[in-house]
């Protein structure tokens, strides 16, 4: 039996901070500082620390003087107070010897634990085996153990005492991988060693304050020390409720099992909603009425997926919140910075060099190492997406080598490069560290949160730097990997901001002395948490080892809500809210505590628990938040023959496209899309055509060789060597193509078509209705026989298409297309969508004469299909009623006449106006210019 | 007690299935089992939920009424227990909440591969990924798939490159991406399920007896036949438009290749050759038969038969072809997602389903579930069993023998379902399974299990089940409409129901219009004309897609002013132009280049909020914007443009104010995946949809998918168009075997290809016949929804011949019909309890009587803590790189061990010391460089004053709470006792390379300093200015003064 223990009881019927503050401070006269130094107390939450010394400091002020505080640690931490003898091994190196272990030991010695082999025992399988084999072992350390302890403390008569032989086998190999670096494992740090710790601090007196839940390894630890020190446990409790209590302020199971909580009605304190948002909307609208003094409230959460909508909702209401548990590391911008150079140090492909380059640090950095030519942001951002759309380069080289006619990008791609070079030069994590010193250079950070991230990381740098040497076989990647995971696992709270509202766990609600508590989410699972079925620790085997069982955690969590009921129930107010389904309208159900009553009372109690709730939010019709309102001034000084497409499809599109250049980027483009395909095989045939050795040429073998050798040039030019997947697929497509391309122009020169011009530009006056036309014909090709030319445009869409078809179409029963495209054919209504080809014919009538004629050279998907398709109009009939058109279209974008729009379904919208209209075109636009 | 025995339950819709569920719990527990010991495993947590609170609320109120006690006693077949019993079973049954094996199906099995990750290959613990999380994971692994391709593809990539062709050959080759995703959407479910090549486009699998169309598929022999088919055709007997009808065949035969469409001159033929398969001794062209001769005859058939075989090579290919795409695919994706332990439900069945799984005893290699999962189960309680896919089945199939098999009889299997209602088979639901197992159990021992069935209707009034009856009771108008097995197979389950609540009388009609504005309009007049809303009647309107109910939703919002809700997934981040403008500023802000996401927001007010800001250039906005999401994420960044934004929208916009925070959710959501990155970001948006919650007082437009499982006292269906009843689901054929494995899996080419093949035919005849049982099946659920009312409106079937529902209908009700009372709503009366107001928790009065509030926290003194404002990048310096700012720690440390300092001739001693506890050798170094310092020599130097070492403090100066650690202060006292004066050191450890970086750590340091001086003034009791304050630079051995002893108040605050 212990000795040297005494329990005291601080009522609950008053708040425990201010007790807990003064009863520390009994022997104090008040003439000096209050000197608690040779204290140790132990609290169970680094908030109820916080807020101990915060009352002391109170406590003293009262009297015009100052603490000493005393060593305010958590139970836990008192484990990992160092314990002598050779160093204990780091976070890292735990996981690094583990890792090696399952890595290498051979698996069909442990068949219990390994029944089967993974798939691939790569690196990342063993680091998250290792990951669980920690977890493992911080749990059984709860209780000092071990996995060699748990085969024999569990006792005989089990089913995995083999599989726990084998597992301790394993721990003994991972102390040896530790032992043979100097190193050893917490766990196994011996526990005398830190008993003279506490000796080393100078601790005279040591307080268990008012934590119910310690491990018991750290009551294993304190026990030793009953014979120097007092040793003292401080129940938050009457003293006639000592009984439910064990010798170290521990609520006993047995004891609070059945015992009625919430007493009374409970129907006053409890109010069952349907959902989190539900639960946050009645907090908020407390809250909302306002005069309530800061302090009279405060809000606990004891379910964590509550937590981000109260803490919204909140904010959305205009009041600050503060989340004391605080957001892991991971969600921070430091985080991503250095995310994104691990991604880029384990493979430099493209995206890694985005999302680098995205980041504001390296844009800083990339500004100062261009001091003096000013860095333009978002012209090299936009020269970065405009290259990679262009080339699409898989990785940083290849970007680098395709970057020519984007200077600033350039400019970025070497300094990523640069920045690459130095992260991975040296070990890993001096390297790195050289080239965040460059990156951060210069940077005064005011911000704690950015601060402490960069803080906690270089701490965790070190570490890596002390173990660097002993795992040397590790490569960088898998450094960033262990690494980047730790750190994103951390978990860091801001300063609180000045009269925010906290939002406290369950378990710091013992320590808040706000006499109006509401506390949210009380559903069962959350609190008390259970925990059914595990792959190596079962309740049952829990049990055994005396690790935390569900009893444990339940006589706990009963004990909790009793205190907090009891410090409010004559003066205060406590309000339980609770929810019928979960955040993702997954049904949950009431906390098992509420259920806590008398037998009699039971049945009325579930009913009123278990009733159906459903939120009462009907969605409210759908409204457009405002018209768009488009600059109407934008100027067009001419336009290209493609354009006149556009503008008998959708005038007002026509405007937003050419008038206001409305253009976008896709940054995920994997492939070529249809305009790069086309300007692919243009261009192949474009160096053949142009080569005088071949005009005449009727060899299908020799142009095919020709035009593929073209190909691989133009190609080549543009998307340099190292191709990706889709490209490799694409070229192929495209060769299939030329190839029979070839047969289809020898069989064209076989009868008699040589070539004129190739690529030949509209005469710089040309004009339609006074409006310049620009434009650009693939070829122009004149009969060696009759002297007659065509011209030709090579089309490389998936389907063959005929000229006429591409240029018209029937009009529909309701035809929406403007007035100006539509016209009648031989007792037809027909619309015109189309006016190259009678526009290039236009065009080349000068110089070639008015009777040329025109055709598509289509190159289909289908390479049977490939055909050269003239547009057959001998009387010239078609070709008037399009110039016709021409010059409506023309007048009408001279006299800016861009509206109505047409209506198009959405599926039908191009990529460049995705997400611009809803709900009709015209509808969504506040049109201000020439109807 | 008695052994509970097997049953199986087949219960019509609205027959008291939950009921009966909720009976057989109670009835095991007043047997004596052990809650957590009865697994009832539903196929939705929303089930698995009204389930546990039926069973629940079921006790309570046995538990607190002496009848109900009785009845429910009777019930279970516990006569003798009373209300008491009933408390006992209630309590014991809250108790073990947490350990109750009560859910879906999926979470059970999630449960098990937790509890066996290495039985099973995973390496630890894995994350589920839900729909989007799984969409992200395909895209990234389709991204490395594309990305490393390098200077040449490797031999993975290269047979990836010829899978690809062949599996689109003649359809889409240029773009990969597009293709690759569809490929995935419609097959990765396939391969997975059928990992086995030789399924895949295995002729060998299809016609096992060899099949007669490939002798002549090659080209030159399907060449060769059209020649002598040509010379052989007896042309003269042919009249003019039958010749015409060959000229075209033979003029377009040539164009023709496979997997191309069939020119129709030639599909023409080939149809009518195929039709007298397989002697083709005559062929009916243009309405009149034509005799063959033998040589024309033989030719045509070859030549046919060439033409089917050509196509069917072709198909065969591309399956091979689409089998070694998805192998490429999911091999990557294996490595990429699964090993590293991300799994979908989907997977994480597939891993359990090779594997034995065992309650009682470990057998070899078996895995032994009672011990890890903490639960022995003895009773199963399967719910909905029309949907339990053969792959559930299977894994649950020995724990369930054991069941069955026991020899006691203390354990028991109970499922319960109704195959009328099986509208999950493209889930896999697997209906055939009901009666199955049934005729398994009951072959080896009759009588095994029990069946009861349930065909009283406790949901719907007698109206609606008459109209049930008649439509789909109507045994010969099916078998008129359907194909015979499929009838006999629904006449043979189906009962006449029978309404349990004659009071609720009710009405049932058929009503037509004539599109679908005339059936929206209608749904609108029913609900203008019941006024069912202001009655406090439930009320759903019915359809077929999500898209339809969101549309008409609106439409009755908008048009009816009904608080119309649509249960459909709502495109949130899409379908509104607040949403769509704030994805253009983060598409702005990261792509700058985007012209026309930045035309877009200046045509918006938040142009103005930009101008306001002071972002209304790319380059501002890009450095503000891409910096807030780089720090703070989506979900801050998004919620403070919103606040910026919304004093532009009208005061009343609540539909935008939602849709915003809408944005917000999903962007919170998106944050939890870790990425930064606005495109991916922008692509999750527009696949995250948004349920509106269940409410009361609402219209509920939903699919009848969702409406399954639900009751509503009026509903209306208006949206039972489309097409005939036996189309075939679209995707591969696959064909399985009994035991449902996957025999062959096939691209199936037209039906004109296929129709004269047995094997094919014998499969399309089977995938339609089952389409259209399912097709039934969704109409049965749709029309049991109804309490009181149904409203069925159709467009007239007319003498259309499509067997679709408007002919079902017409078949059977004939053109209009109704029954019950047209008026039935007038009877109804507006219940007296009003609708249940949002609570709101009630503030403490603080003026009277509660206690008094805590003092508010004391905010923290915000001088802040060591090294703030010091240069970010020193953390990195290279110089520190030994030991970081752990080397300042141990600096620290070092020199706080160290009391008076008698002469420089203890200092070896000291290095000897920390040398001897392991501290770094930097950090011995440089603290043994301070203690050499002749500059610092003072500090050390004994004096008969108080020495205080690393001592922290806490007190409140100015109203702020200040708590720090002073290093080293000397406290020197009056004789008395008194403190006469007092010096604080300060170590500053930073790396100083010249006189400015001195002056400026000095000026970082003041306050700092200023704080702790005041501090140590206030526990001393000393007034300020008889403190001094020191900053000790150790890595320079310098001292920098700064004020006290003597300097005056003022000065010190102007520090
Ligand atoms: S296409 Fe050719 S010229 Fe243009 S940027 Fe690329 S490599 Fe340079």
């Amino acid at each position: 039996m212990r000795t040297g223990i005494t329990r005291h009881f601080l009522p609950w019927d008053r708040p425990l901070l201010p007790q807990a503050a003064a009863w520390l401070a009994a022997a104090w006269s008040g003439g000096g500082p209050l000197d608690l130094g040779a204290t140790l107390v132990i609290v169970p939450t680094r908030q109820s620390g916080r807020r101990l010394r915060e009352g002391l400091a109170e406590l003293a002020a009262g009297r015009g003087q100052g603490v000493f505080p005393p060593q305010v640690v958590l139970a836990e931490e008192l484990l990992a107070w160092p314990a002598g003898g050779s160093p204990v091994a780091s976070r890292l190196e735990e996981q690094l010897a583990w890792i090696e272990v399952l890595r290498t030991v051979r698996l069909d010695e442990f068949r219990e634990v390994f029944p089967v082999d993974p798939v691939e025992r790569d690196f990342s399988w063993a680091a998250r085996l290792a990951r669980q084999m920690l977890r493992l072992q911080r749990t059984l350390a709860e209780n000092s153990l071990r996995m060699g302890d748990v085969a024999t403390v569990a006792g005989g008569d089990w089913p995995e005492a083999g599989r726990w032989r084998q597992l301790a086998a394993l721990e003994r190999d991972y102390d040896r991988a530790l032992a043979s670096r100097g190193r050893r494992d917490p766990g196994a740090a011996g526990r005398a060693t830190r008993v003279d710790e506490l000796r080393r601090r100078g601790v005279t007196r040591v307080v268990l304050l008012a934590t119910p839940d310690p491990p018991a390894s750290a009551l294993r630890l304190l026990e030793p020390l009953t014979h120097d020190v007092t040793v003292e446990v401080v129940v938050f409790a009457p003293a006639d409720a000592a009984a439910l209590f064990d010798g170290w302020g521990r609520p006993l199971a047995e004891a609070w099992a059945g015992r009625p909580l919430l007493t009374g009605d409970e129907r006053q304190h409890v109010q069952l909603c349907a959902d989190p948002v539900e639960q946050a909307e009645r907090v908020v609208a407390g809250v909302r009425r306002g005069g309530i003094p800061e302090g009279a409230l405060a809000i606990g959460v004891a379910d964590a997926e509550v937590t981000p909508v109260m803490e919204r909702r909140l904010r959305e209401a205009g009041v600050a919140v503060f989340n004391p548990e605080g957001r892991a590391r991971r969600r921070g911008g430091f985080y991503h910075l250095l995310a994104a150079l691990g991604a880029l140090v384990r493979e430099p492909d493209f995206a890694a060099v985005a999302a680098v380059a995205r980041c504001p640090d390296f844009l800083r950095w990339l500004a100062r190492r261009q001091a003096g030519a000013g860095l333009a942001v978002a012209e090299t951002l936009a020269q970065l997406d405009a290259l990679h759309a262009r080339h699409l380069p898989a990785t940083l080289e290849a970007a680098g080598a395709l970057a020519g006619g984007f200077p600033a990008a350039r400019a970025l791609l070497d300094a990523v490069a640069d920045l690459r070079s130095g992260l991975t030069a040296g070990a890993f994590p001096a390297g790195p560290a050289r080239a965040l010193h460059g990156l951060l250079a210069d940077r005064h950070e005011d911000d704690d949160t950015v601060r402490a991230d960069a803080t906690a990381w270089s701490e965790l740098r070190a570490e890596a730097a002390a173990a660097a040497p002993a795992f040397p076989e590790l490569e960088p990647a898998a450094w960033w990997e262990i690494t980047l995971a730790l750190f994103g696992e951390e978990t860091r709270a801001g300063p609180k901001p000045a009269g925010a509202v906290e939002l406290l766990g369950w378990l710091e609600l013992l320590w808040e002395d706000a006499p109006h508590l509401v506390v949210a989410g009380l559903n069962d699972g959350r609190v008390p948490e259970a925990v059914a079925g595990d792959a190596f620790l079962p309740e049952a085997l829990r049990e055994r080892l005396g690790l935390r069982t569900n009893a444990a955690r339940f006589a706990r969590d009963a004990y909790l809500l009793a205190a907090v009921a009891a410090a409010r129930a004559t003066t205060g107010r406590l309000d339980l809210l609770l929810g019928k389904v979960s955040a993702a309208g997954d049904p949950v159900r009431p906390s098992r505590l509420l259920l806590q009553c008398d037998d009699a009372e039971l049945p009325a109690r579930v009913q009123w628990l278990f009733r159906d709730v459903e939120a009462v939010r009907p969605g409210p019709p759908w409204r457009r938040a405002w018209p768009l309102t488009p600059a109407t001034d934008a100027p067009i000084p001419g336009m290209s023959v493609t354009a006149f497409r556009d503008y008998l499809r959708c005038p007002f599109r026509f405007y937003l496209r050419h008038g206001l250049k409305m253009e976008t980027v896709d940054p995920e483009k994997t492939e070529l899309d249809e305009a790069d395909f086309g300007t692919l095989l243009h261009g192949a045939l474009e160096e053949v055509a142009r080569d005088p050795a071949l005009r005449a040429c009727a060899d299908a073998a020799v142009l095919r060789d020709a035009l593929l050798g073209a190909f691989e040039r133009v190609a080549r030019r543009r998307f340099g060597r190292e191709l990706t997947l889709p490209l490799i697929v694409q070229f192929e497509s495209a060769r299939q193509r030329l190839a029979r391309a070839a047969e289809v122009l020898a069989e064209q020169r076989a009868l008699g078509w040589v070539v004129e011009q190739v690529e030949w530009k509209f005469p710089a006056n040309f004009a339609v209705a006074g409006l310049a036309i620009r434009g650009r014909i693939d070829r122009i090709e004149r009969h060696a026989g009759t002297g007659r030319v065509r011209v030709i445009d090579f089309k490389t869409a998936d389907k063959p298409v005929h000229p006429r078809d591409a240029h018209c179409r029937r009009a529909r029963r309701e035809e929406a297309a403007p007035a100006l495209a539509r016209f009648e054919w031989q007792g037809e209504s027909l619309v015109w969508t189309d006016l190259q080809l009678p526009l290039y014919l236009e065009a080349v009538a000068a110089e070639f004469g008015a009777d040329a004629t025109a055709g598509y050279f289509n190159l289909p998907k289908a390479v049977g299909e490939t055909a050269v398709w003239e547009w057959v109009d001998e009387a010239g009939e078609w070709r008037a009623a399009a110039r016709r058109c021409a010059e409506a279209v023309a007048a009408a974008v001279a006299a800016r006449t861009f509206w109505p729009p047409v209506e198009l379904a959405p599926e039908h919208e191009a990529e460049r106006f995705a997400g611009l209209f809803h709900r009709g075109t015209a509808a969504s636009v506040d049109w201000r210019g020439v109807p | 007690m008695n052994p509970p025995g097997h049953v199986m339950i087949l219960a019509s819709a609205g027959s008291g299935k939950t009921y009966a569920l909720t009976d057989r719990f109670v009835a095991l527990l007043a047997a004596g089992a052990a809650p957590e010991r009865i697994a009832a495993l539903t196929f939705t947590r929303k089930a698995a939920g009204e389930f546990f609170d039926e069973i629940l609320r079921k006790l309570a109120r046995a538990a607190a009424d002496d009848a109900a006690a009785r009845r429910l006693a009777a019930d279970v077949g516990a006569p003798a227990f009373t209300r008491g019993d009933f408390r006992r079973l209630l309590r014991a049954v809250t108790g073990s909440m947490h350990r109750l094996q009560l859910g879906t199906l999926d979470s059970f099995f999630g449960r098990i591969v937790r509890a066996f990750p290495l039985e099973l290959g995973l390496g630890g613990d894995f994350e589920l990924l839900e729909e989007s999380a799984a969409r992200r994971e395909r895209r990234r692994v389709l991204r490395a798939m594309f990305g490393h391709a390098g200077g040449r593809p490797d031999a993975a990539q290269q047979d990836f490159i010829e899978a690809f062709k062949r599996a689109t050959f003649g359809r889409e080759e240029k773009r990969l991406g597009d293709t690759l995703d569809r490929f995935i959407d419609e097959f990765a479910e396939a391969y997975l399920e059928a990992p086995d090549a030789e399924a895949w486009g295995g002729a060998g699998r299809i016609w096992p007896a060899g099949a007669p169309w490939f002798e002549h598929a090659a080209p030159r022999a399907r060449a060769a036949a059209a020649a002598a088919l040509h010379a052989a055709l007896p042309w003269a007997e042919l009249n003019e438009k039958q010749r015409e009808r060959w000229d075209r065949f033979f003029a377009e035969l040539p164009a023709w290749s496979p997997g191309a469409e069939l020119p129709k001159p030639v599909g023409y033929i080939l149809g009518n050759a195929l039709a007298e398969w397989p002697v083709v001794a005559e062929v009916r062209v243009e309405r009149k038969k034509l005799a063959l001769p033998p040589a024309a005859s033989a030719a045509l058939r070859r030549l046919a038969g060439g033409l089917v075989g050509a196509e069917l090579v072709r198909r065969l290919e591309m399956t091979h072809g689409v089998f070694a795409v998805l192998r490429g695919y999911d091999r990557a994706y294996d490595r990429m997602v699964r090993r590293t332990g991300r799994l979908t439900f989907a997977d994480v069945q597939r891993l359990l389903r090779p594997v034995a799984l065992t309650g009682a005893t470990p057998d070899e290699g078996a895995l032994f579930l009672d011990w890890r999962l903490d639960a022995r189960v003895e009773h199963w309680l399967l719910d909905e069993f029309q949907d339990t896919s053969f792959g559930q089945w299977k894994i649950l199939r020995n724990l369930i023998d054991e069941a069955v098999q026991d020899a006691t009889g203390a354990r028991s299997f109970f499922y319960v379902g109704d195959v009328k209602q099986a509208i999950f088979t493209w889930r896999e639901g697997d209906p055939r399974l009901f009666r199955e197992i049934f005729d398994h159990y009951n072959a080896a021992a009759p009588g095994t299990i029990r069946e009861q069935r349930l065909d009283r209707s406790w949901r719907s009034g007698p109206a609606v089940v008459e109209m049930v009856n008649r439509v789909l009771g109507g045994a010969q108008a099916l078998q008129a409409l359907l194909p015979e097995e499929v009838a006999a197979r629904w006449n043979r389950e189906w009962r006449p129901h029978e309404s349990a609540r004659p009071e609720l009388g009710g009405f049932a009609g058929l009503g037509h219009a004539d599109d679908e504005t005339g059936r929206w309009a209608a749904t609108r007049r029913v609900l203008e004309e019941t006024q069912a809303l202001g009655r406090g009647l439930s009320v759903a309107v019915l359809v077929q897609k999500n898209a339809t109910a969101a549309a008409l939703a609106d439409f009755l919002r908008r048009e009816g002013g009904f608080p119309a809700v649509a249960e459909s997934d709502l495109h949130v981040g899409t379908d509104n132009p607040l949403a769509g403008a704030l994805l253009a500023l983060l598409r702005v802000a990261a792509h700058p280049g985007d012209a026309a996401a930045w035309a877009q927001v200046r045509m918006t007010p938040i142009a103005r909020v930009l101008a306001a800001e002071g972002c209304d250039t790319r380059d501002a906005l890009v450095q503000r914007v891409l910096g807030e999401v780089h720090t703070d994420g989506f979900e801050l960044t998004l919620e403070a443009w919103v606040r910026r934004i919304e004093p532009m929208l009208a005061v009343d916009d609540a539909f935008s104010r939602l849709r915003a925070r809408q944005l917000i959710e999903a962007a919170r959501s998106f944050d939890e995946t870790g990425s930064r990155e606005v495109a991916e970001f922008a692509a999750f948006v527009a696949r995250h949809t948004v349920r509106e919650a269940d409410t009361v007082g609402v219209v509920r437009v939903m699919t009848v998918h969702k409406a399954k499982g639900l009751g509503f006292d009026l509903v209306i269906l208006p949206d039972l168009e489309g097409r005939s009843l036996t189309v075939r689901r679209r995707g591969l054929a696959m064909k399985r075997a009994a035991d449902r494995s996957v025999e062959w899996v096939l691209d199936l080419p037209a039906e004109e290809f296929f129709g004269a093949d047995p094997a094919l035919r014998a499969y399309a005849e089977a995938a339609a016949a089952e389409a259209a049982y399912e097709k039934l099946c969704l109409l049965y659920v749709a029309m049991t929804r109804a309490k009181r009312a149904m409203y069925v409106v159709t467009e007239p079937a007319g003498t259309s011949s499509s067997r679709n529902y408007p002919r079902l209908l017409r078949d059977t009700l004939g053109e209009s019909w109704s029954s019950g009372d047209p008026q039935w709503f007038k009877t109804v009366v507006a219940p007296a309890v009003p609708p249940v107001s949002p609570g709101e928790i009630p503030m403490l009065d603080h003026r009277t009587g509660s206690r008094a509030p805590r003092r508010p926290a004391r905010a923290a003194s915000t001088w802040g803590g060591p090294g703030r404002g010091q240069q970010l990048a020193q953390l990195f310096a290279p110089r520190s790189a030994d030991g970081g700012p752990g080397l300042g720690r141990a600096v620290h440390a070092l020199l706080a061990q160290v009391g008076w300092l008698a002469g420089r001739a203890e200092i070896p001693a000291w290095i000897a010391a920390w040398r001897e506890q392991g501290a770094p050798e930097a950090a011995v170094g440089a603290a043994a460089a301070c203690l050499q310092a002749p500059d610092l020599a003072e500090i050390w130097r004994p004096c008969d004053g108080e020495l205080w070492r690393e001592r922290a403090f806490e007190l409140v100066l100015d109203g702020a709470w200040v708590s720090g650690v002073v290093d080293r202060v000397i406290v020197e006292r009056e004789a008395d006792g008194r403190a006469r004066r007092a010096t604080v050191f300060d170590f500053k450890t930073d790396a100083l390379p010249d006189e400015t970086e001195v002056a400026a750590a000095v000026a970082r340091h003041a306050a700092q300093l200023l704080v702790y001086r005041r501090a140590v003034a206030r526990l001393t009791g000393l007034g300020e200015s008889a403190v001094k304050g020191e900053l000790v630079f150790t890595r320079l051995a310098r001292r920098v003064p700064a004020g006290g002893w003597g300097v005056t108040q003022t000065e010190v605050s102007d520090l």
